[in-house]
């Protein structure tokens, strides 16, 4: 998760999670929070690196809930959904894309600093751009 | 030589007979024609010259600007259909010449070309991102510039469109939430995505206008104006071929006023980009930004495209077999009905359990791992066996099948091989099903009800109407107003205090604060309660403050309690309040939250028992801080203040801590009335202070 400039591509190191909403009644819970987004303050996420990021980040997991089963943790960031994008969002819109109806799976991919981490080791020197 | 998924453009010579009997709509019934086939298109064909002439109609007569845009639409689908209808016969025409040809030629060499098997093929949920440029914003500030766009699917013969969408700047994505269906594709498909879109500007219907009018129009109106409208006008170089092109060489299109599309990207996918899940691909932009019917695409595309070959979803074979029994007696065979579908073999006991859909007695895999061969022949029959290997786990199991028959082993064999070769020809289509939802009737969009379950906490509200929230807390005040008017009782009060107090008019808030905290239950005790302030008002502030700080829902029985209490411990508190009055003023604020929660508790939670309490506190608030006047007036002013201040209160201590959880989660105070509490979740939200959380 490093500093990015509007309108250049986003390089990370992603995990790509699927998680089966779990039905209970009428509704479809995936069993997380989410904080962020573009119309929120980031200067409040406790999770990231980089004070400025206002992207959607994962801030409490239901423990045994769907998310945690399919491997999602605590303070990962959720760079897509489904394909759409969730690193320039509003924190309204990444809500909704995340709980639509007709959808009972999503396929996240996340980024965490770990992942990062463990790249950089893994291979020495990491090219970045 | 030919290749049976080429969609061509049909080259058929300018006034040859070809092209007349195609215009015609007959065609030479020669021997050497197959005649069922070509009638199937050139029915189709008839059929998508009527919808044109049909769209050319209705484009001619409606007036409504979306009108015409669906219509020209159809018409643009229409006229692509009739091409590649064309195509598709001019193909199969010159094939069964060459046929012909070669079979005079040379005798036909073993047709042994194994053909694999086909399968529907579907693409939803297509995205377009836009990028739209920030000058979009400010260059045009009072007109939209609009496109409407639509894209057009072709596989083969088969052409599909989506429906229209009119896009502008303030869209980020086009969406087509069409899935279209392709029911007969081969694996060496080529599936072509065309966008097409076209100006929708109100001001200008295009065509009929002629040029030299145009030209004065366009040097007469504004600058941009004026480009757009000659553009709008000529189908110009931004168009590519399109319609002009093509008429030429076979039917002439018939140019209709009114709008017209182009062609504005395309990109072609194929089996390499089936997936089960989305993906982006790259599109190819035709045009550029002097055309009118010009979008900023961010350059790809994101859909999902799934296949399903008929091997997956089809029983390919199936008859009786003898399978051997593994393990124990060598000689017995179980004999089953076997349905040869997907990625196994499924032996039945009974042919009837198929239809019935009883589970079938057991499972061999055939997928790409599997390797089948013919063992030799088994000494007591004539037949050769048929040994499938699988690997499970680590080990290979393997299972021996027999027929009654060589022509059915034969059969089998064949089956088998047929199979490994559409596996392998479908590559990753046929290592799990995907999953095609066949496109439902519309329904409309569903209201997102109520989130409400174990791992929700809280109930996260569905959107608030501020409007109607904020009306009732002014109706439940106004109702509190007169309540208060008509108990009349203030004007003993605060003349009391006026006397008593002099002193603490002088100080601001808290005092008042104080006081009115343990007064709301005061009434009862009517007599006392002047008394107290009057002969020991520091001991009175003091067991309000008690009260205060107790915070709790039954302020109202303790306060009495603390009232009497508070009488032997003077001393301590007597001394943090005349040490503090450097404190009181940072205090001022929590002290007043804390009144208005009380208060604002006192309001909705109470019901009728609070409710008769209310008019002493504001009573006597109203003369302390401001010499009494008119205490109505003073009485509006300081409710209203209370509420303002519960929720910035609100807001205050939430942004005390780091990060707050959600609103509606945290809230400090037990059970406040659901408008407030709504009108307080709308605040906390809007607070940029606060960094939202939601529960998915």
């Amino acid at each position: 998760m490093s500093t990015y400039t509007p309108g250049q591509p986003v390089t990370a190191v992603v995990q790509r999670i699927e998680i089966h909403k779990l039905r209970q009644g009428d509704n479809l819970i995936l069993g997380f929070s989410i904080g962020g987004g573009i119309d929120q303050d980031p200067g409040q996420n406790p999770f990231s690196g980089d004070k400025t990021d206002k992207g959607i980040y994962v801030t409490r997991i239901t423990p045994g809930g769907p998310a945690h089963e399919a491997g999602l943790r605590m303070g990962d960031k959720i760079m897509q959904v489904n394909g759409w994008d969730m690193t320039m969002v509003t924190h309204d819109q990444a809500r909704k894309t995340l709980t639509k109806k007709n959808e009972d799976t999503v396929r996240l991919l996340v980024t965490r600093k770990s992942l990062e981490d463990a790249v950089k080791n893994s291979m020495g020197s990491y090219p970045r751009q | 030589m030919f290749c049976r998924n080429q969609t061509a453009r049909a080259t058929v010579a300018r006034g040859s007979a070809l092209e007349m009997e195609i215009r015609r709509g007959k065609f030479r019934k020669s021997v050497f024609l197959d005649t069922s086939q070509d009638s199937d298109i050139q029915k189709k064909i008839d059929h998508e010259i009527r919808m044109r002439d049909g769209a050319c109609k209705l484009l001619a007569a409606c007036s409504q600007k979306d009108q015409a845009l669906e219509a020209a639409k159809s018409l643009q689908t229409c006229s692509t259909r009739i091409m590649a209808y064309m195509s598709e016969l001019q193909r199969m025409k010159e094939a069964q010449v060459m046929q012909k040809v070669t079979r005079r030629s040379s005798d036909a060499g073993p047709m042994d070309d194994r053909l694999p098997c086909k399968g529907k093929v579907a693409i939803s949920d297509l995205r377009i991102p836009l990028m739209w440029k920030d000058t979009e914003y400010f260059k045009n500030k009072g007109e939209l510039h609009r496109c409407a766009v639509f894209c057009l699917l072709q596989l083969g013969g088969e052409i599909f469109d989506t429906d229209m969408v009119i896009v502008d700047r303030t869209l980020t994505d086009i969406c087509f939430d069409n899935t279209i269906v392709f029911s007969e594709a081969s694996p060496g498909f080529e599936l072509r995505v065309e966008l097409y879109s076209c100006c929708s500007e109100d001001d200008y219907s295009a065509g009929s206008t002629p040029r030299k009018l145009a030209s004065k129009l366009s040097s007469s109106l504004g600058r941009s104006a004026g480009k757009k409208l000659r553009a709008a006008m000529e189908p110009g170089p931004c168009s590519p071929v399109s319609n002009g092109g093509a008429s030429p060489l076979l039917l002439p299109v018939p140019s209709v006023p009114g709008p017209k599309y182009h062609l504005l990207a395309h990109t072609t996918l194929s089996l390499s980009h089936i997936q089960d899940s989305f993906r982006t691909h790259d599109l190819t932009i035709s045009g550029n930004e002097e055309c009118s019917y010009w979008l900023p695409l961010y350059g790809s595309m994101c859909c999902r495209l799934a296949a399903q070959p008929h091997c997956m979803t089809q029983q390919m074979m199936s008859g009786c077999l003898k399978v051997k029994q593994l393990g124990g007696d060598t000689q017995s065979w179980a004999e089953v009905y076997a349905v040869l579908k997907g990625t196994s073999l499924f032996c039945y006991h009974r042919q009837e359990d198929v239809e019935a859909n009883i589970e079938p007695a057991f499972t061999i895999a055939i997928n790409k791992e599997t390797r089948i061969r013919a063992s030799e022949k088994d000494p007591q029959s004539k037949v050769q066996n048929i040994c499938v290997s699988n690997q499970y786990g680590g080990e290979e199991v393997t299972h021996t099948l027999t027929t009654d028959s060589r022509e059915d082993t034969h059969r089998w064999m064949e089956a088998f091989w047929q199979h490994f070769y559409d596996m392998s020809q479908w590559k990753q289509c046929c290592d799990d099903l995907m999953k095609i939802e066949l496109p439902s009737p519309r329904k409309p969009a569903p209201v997102t009800p109520k989130q409400g379950s174990l791992y929700h906490e809280m109930v996260i509200e569905s959107s608030d109407d501020l409007s109607s929230t904020v009306s009732d807390i002014l109706a439940r005040r106004m109702q509190e107003l007169e309540l208060r008017s008509q108990l009349g009782t203030s004007p003993t009060w605060m003349s009391v205090f006026d006397e008593s107090n002099p002193k603490s008019a002088g100080r601001p808030r808290p005092c008042t604060s104080r006081l009115s905290g343990h007064s709301p239950c005061t009434p009862p005790r009517l007599p006392r309660s002047p008394l107290s302030p009057h002969r020991c008002p520091q001991l009175g502030l003091l067991s309000s403050d008690a009260s205060l700080t107790s915070d709790s829902d039954s302020h109202c029985s303790t306060s009495p309690c603390s009232q009497r209490h508070g009488w032997p411990e003077p001393s301590s508190n007597f001394s943090l309040l005349s040490s503090s009055p450097s404190r009181l003023r940072p205090r001022t604020l929590s002290l007043d939250a804390k009144l208005s929660t009380l208060r604002g508790r006192g309001y909705g939670g109470g019901g009728t028992f609070q409710c008769p309490c209310q008019p002493p506190p504001s009573s006597l608030l109203a003369p302390l801080p401001i010499s009494s006047r008119s205490p109505l007036s003073q009485r509006s002013t300081q409710t209203t203040l209370s509420c303002s201040s519960s929720t910035s209160s609100n807001s205050s201590s939430n942004s005390e801590g780091s990060h707050s959880p959600e609103s509606s989660e945290g809230a400090p105070f037990s059970r406040p009335s659901p408008a407030r509490r709504s009108l307080r979740n709308l605040r906390a939200r809007l607070d940029p202070r606060n960094w939202l959380q939601s529960q998915v």
